[in-house]
């Protein structure tokens, strides 16, 4: 079938995609100045920083400096974390994993809460459920993240003191092997409630904080689209045919109003991704975010060119998922011309 | 064309239907007071212009009006279910004086009262209904099979257990199945290995083999392939006669067709026509037949009712009213009607447009467009009263009113 070609076909752009961002990537950072200095501290002499910048290659022209780069993320080595103090191919899995957690966390809440919201206010067109939802939507969507964040933290944790902040107890944590580096799923695997509560305690804030947002996006489209739908012809004719309303609204409404939503949740992912350094840096959690929001700050341009690399190939991979998705829910797709 | 014996039963009946939509501007009087029968058997062509309210009517029959903006002002649709003579299935004999009706079984029911689950039932088993744009109508995202399926899950769950072999008392989630009425996790306990996943392949082997049945009664070529194929690999013409196929499925006593062949070429349209009045014939299926083309509905129709502006103006058998027009709009529709010895040039046309239908006056809906009317046409509204067994009009011209001057066809006033 077409499918695997598509796939295939997907694959191989990939590359060509890769090397353009890569030098998009690497053009911007480098327009922020040479990355020498997370390297140096004020004792050093003008010998010294001259061997660190040839030791980094950086007193050659700037076309070659790509080249390194590149040459180095083709055997492994992203280059030296001025912040982590560590190889940034060591650091990025761990971090990685407590970030995805907490995208996935969220994203799968954003996913079918938003779903389920989108289809119970369409059913329900300016009735007082479909306010409600419009009201809570609205809110979510437009409540800055950094704000809604403290607002529960404050009330959580600093008032009524519930809430923990951080990602783990330390002790627990510890107490636990982690094979895949995801909290809950390391806890499931070593059979240990405890560490599987304290996962999942320590997730309840941030996710809301980060979810609330994709959530509030995905339910309104799945209103809007179901609204549509709901008028078409289609639809009578399922009535017509003597289905209960129930049936013609999940089998036949809803699952076209996916189609048009599937392409907003795939947006809504990067979204989450973007959303990550705030609730992060809110939450003290260990991920990737708050590791960049830091880069950013010191200068840290081999971590910097690495994440945005990595959220781009992401990006891509996850945008090929949702074309897949598409083709399956509407036939009348065909994948590629 | 129609026996006279079956003449006599009306399968459903119209009295004072009124259907109003709230809009910005008023109440917006789309059908105002429209009573007809349908005979058993008969095709009744429901023929004007686009707005008059013709749709509307017919999607009364299986209440598919939103509601709101949709107000079910009065009236009544009454509904008369038959039942099939059991000595030969319908086709006539002399048990039932040919009728295929089993005489003294007919139950009576409005549909405009009944509850919703009562009307669902109803819907796509006793009454069906075509649309006008079959590549509307029917889902882009499901295959042609999965929705003809569906008529067979909603109203033929007893005859799909029998045909699969299982016993009639079956319960669970293979009835469930059967019924399109899952329960969470039916899905995983039909899916597992073992005795209910086999059971639900038989179902799914029988329901396959009902819905190529149906569709090969609308002459499509290789039904068992086509099953499997999505609305949008289909033509147009394909696609309405998979419309037909899930219409008729479960022999319907009346089938609604709203203008089933405007979105067709002509040569298709010959061919869908034919394919209704064979079904028909076969079946002994009431048509209300919708439709603006009036030699269309010349050709297919026994009776035909003419509506302009939410209210029936003439009605009574083809032959009559394309014969003896009474009402001046009919006059005027068939007058615009181009034929083969109509000479080049100008097609009549009726002057005016149609009056808006929010708050009408008490006067003639045509008034203002009538050629012939009258001070008497614009203060009274006439009502659709006999002027033979078989044809009635509203006009003063055939029922004076009381007081002032009477419109006559010689009379032009405009």
């Amino acid at each position: 079938m077409q499918l695997r070609d598509y796939i295939l076909r997907r694959l191989m752009v990939l590359p060509v995609l890769i090397i353009g961002v890569s030098i998009v990537v690497f053009t911007l950072t480098r327009i922020g100045g040479s990355p020498v200095g997370i390297y140096l501290s004020h004792e050093m002499t003008p010998d010294e920083v001259a061997e660190i910048e040839a030791r980094f290659n950086l007193d050659k022209p700037v076309w070659v400096q790509y080249l390194y780069w590149v040459r180095g993320i083709a055997m492994g080595d992203f280059g030296w974390s001025g912040v982590a103090a560590a190889p940034v191919a060591d650091v990025f899995p761990l971090k990685l994993a407590a970030t995805m957690e907490l995208a996935i966390a969220s994203g799968l809440v954003a996913l079918f809460l938003g779903i389920a919201l989108g289809t119970y206010a369409g059913a329900r067109r300016n009735r007082l459920p479909d306010h409600v939802t419009r009201i809570v939507a609205v809110s979510g969507a437009s409540l800055p993240q950094f704000w809604f964040g403290i607002l529960l933290l404050i009330i959580f944790w600093a008032h009524i003191g519930i809430a923990p902040i951080g990602r783990s107890d330390a002790a627990i944590f510890a107490s636990i092997a982690h094979p895949t580096g995801l909290y809950t799923i390391d806890a499931i695997l070593a059979g240990s409630p405890t560490a599987l509560w304290d996962a999942i305690w320590h997730l309840v804030l941030p996710s809301v904080t980060l979810g609330y947002g994709a959530t509030a996006i995905v339910a309104r489209m799945m209103r809007s689209a179901l609204v549509e739908e709901l008028q078409q012809d289609y639809v009578d004719a399922a009535r017509a045919k003597g289905l209960a309303e129930r049936i013609v609204l999940k089998r036949h409404a809803r699952r076209n109003a996916l189609v048009p939503t599937v392409t907003v949740i795939g947006l809504t992912f990067g979204f989450l991704l973007q959303g990550t350094i705030t609730v992060e840096i809110i939450y003290r959690w260990p991920g990737l975010g708050r590791w960049m929001a830091d880069s950013v700050l010191r200068g840290d341009q081999a971590t910097l060119m690495t994440y945005v690399l990595f959220t781009s190939v992401l990006f891509l991979v996850v945008n090929l998922i949702v074309d897949l998705v598409y083709a399956n829910l509407d036939r009348r797709v065909t994948l590629g011309k | 064309m129609l026996d006279e014996r079956h003449c006599a039963a009306p399968v459903a009946s119209v009295r004072d239907l009124k259907v109003y939509f709230q809009s910005k501007r008023g109440i917006v009087h789309a059908v105002d007071g429209v009573s007809f029968d349908i005979r058993d058997g008969e095709t009744l062509g429901l023929v004007g212009e686009t707005g008059c309210g013709k749709s509307v009517t017919g999607r009364s029959f299986l209440r598919l009006l939103p509601v709101p903006p949709c107000i079910l002002a009065g009236g009544s649709v009454t509904f008369h279910t038959h039942v099939v003579c059991k000595a030969c299935a319908g086709v006539g004999c002399e048990a039932c004086d040919g009728t295929g009706r089993q005489a003294g079984r007919d139950r009576s029911v409005d549909l405009l009262g009944i509850s919703s689950e009562d009307m669902r039932r109803i819907r796509g088993d006793r009454i069906a209904m075509i649309f006008q744009d079959p590549g509307k109508a029917l889902n882009p995202t499901l295959p042609i099979g999965a929705q003809i399926a569906e008529v067979f899950l909603q109203h033929r769950t007893e005859e799909l257990i029998a045909l699969a072999g299982l016993p009639p008392d079956t319960v669970g989630a293979i009835r469930r199945f059967a019924s399109q009425s899952p329960r969470f996790g039916d899905g995983w306990l039909l899916s597992l290995p073992g005795p209910r996943r086999a059971q639900r392949l038989r179902v799914e082997e029988s329901l396959a083999k009902m819905v190529a049945d149906a569709l090969a009664e609308t002459q499509v070529p290789n039904p068992g392939k086509l099953m499997a194929r999505y609305p949008h690999e289909l033509s147009g013409g394909m696609r309405q006669r998979v419309m037909i196929a899930q219409a008729l499925a479960c022999n319907p006593d009346l089938l609604i067709a709203d203008e089933p062949t405007t979105a067709l070429d002509v040569t298709v349209e010959a061919r869908i026509l034919e394919l209704i009045r064979n079904l028909q014939q076969r079946r002994k299926t009431s048509v209300l037949y919708i439709s603006h083309d009036l030699s269309l509905v010349r050709r297919i129709s026994d009776r035909v009712a003419v509506m302009y502006a939410g209210r029936i103006v003439e009605i009574g058998t083809t032959a009559e009213v394309f014969a003896n027009p009474r009402h001046p709009y009919t006059r005027g529709l068939m007058a615009a009607v181009p034929g083969a010895d109509t000479p080049r040039g100008k097609l009549a046309a009726i002057r005016g447009t149609v009056p808006e239908l929010v708050d009408p006056p008490t006067a003639c809906r045509f008034a203002g467009r009538c050629p012939h009317e009258t001070g008497t046409c614009r203060s009274n509204d006439p009502v659709l009263e006999a002027i033979t067994p078989s044809q009635s009009v509203a006009c003063f011209i055939d029922h004076p009113a009381q007081s002032g001057e009477r419109p006559t066809y010689e009379r032009v006033t405009k």
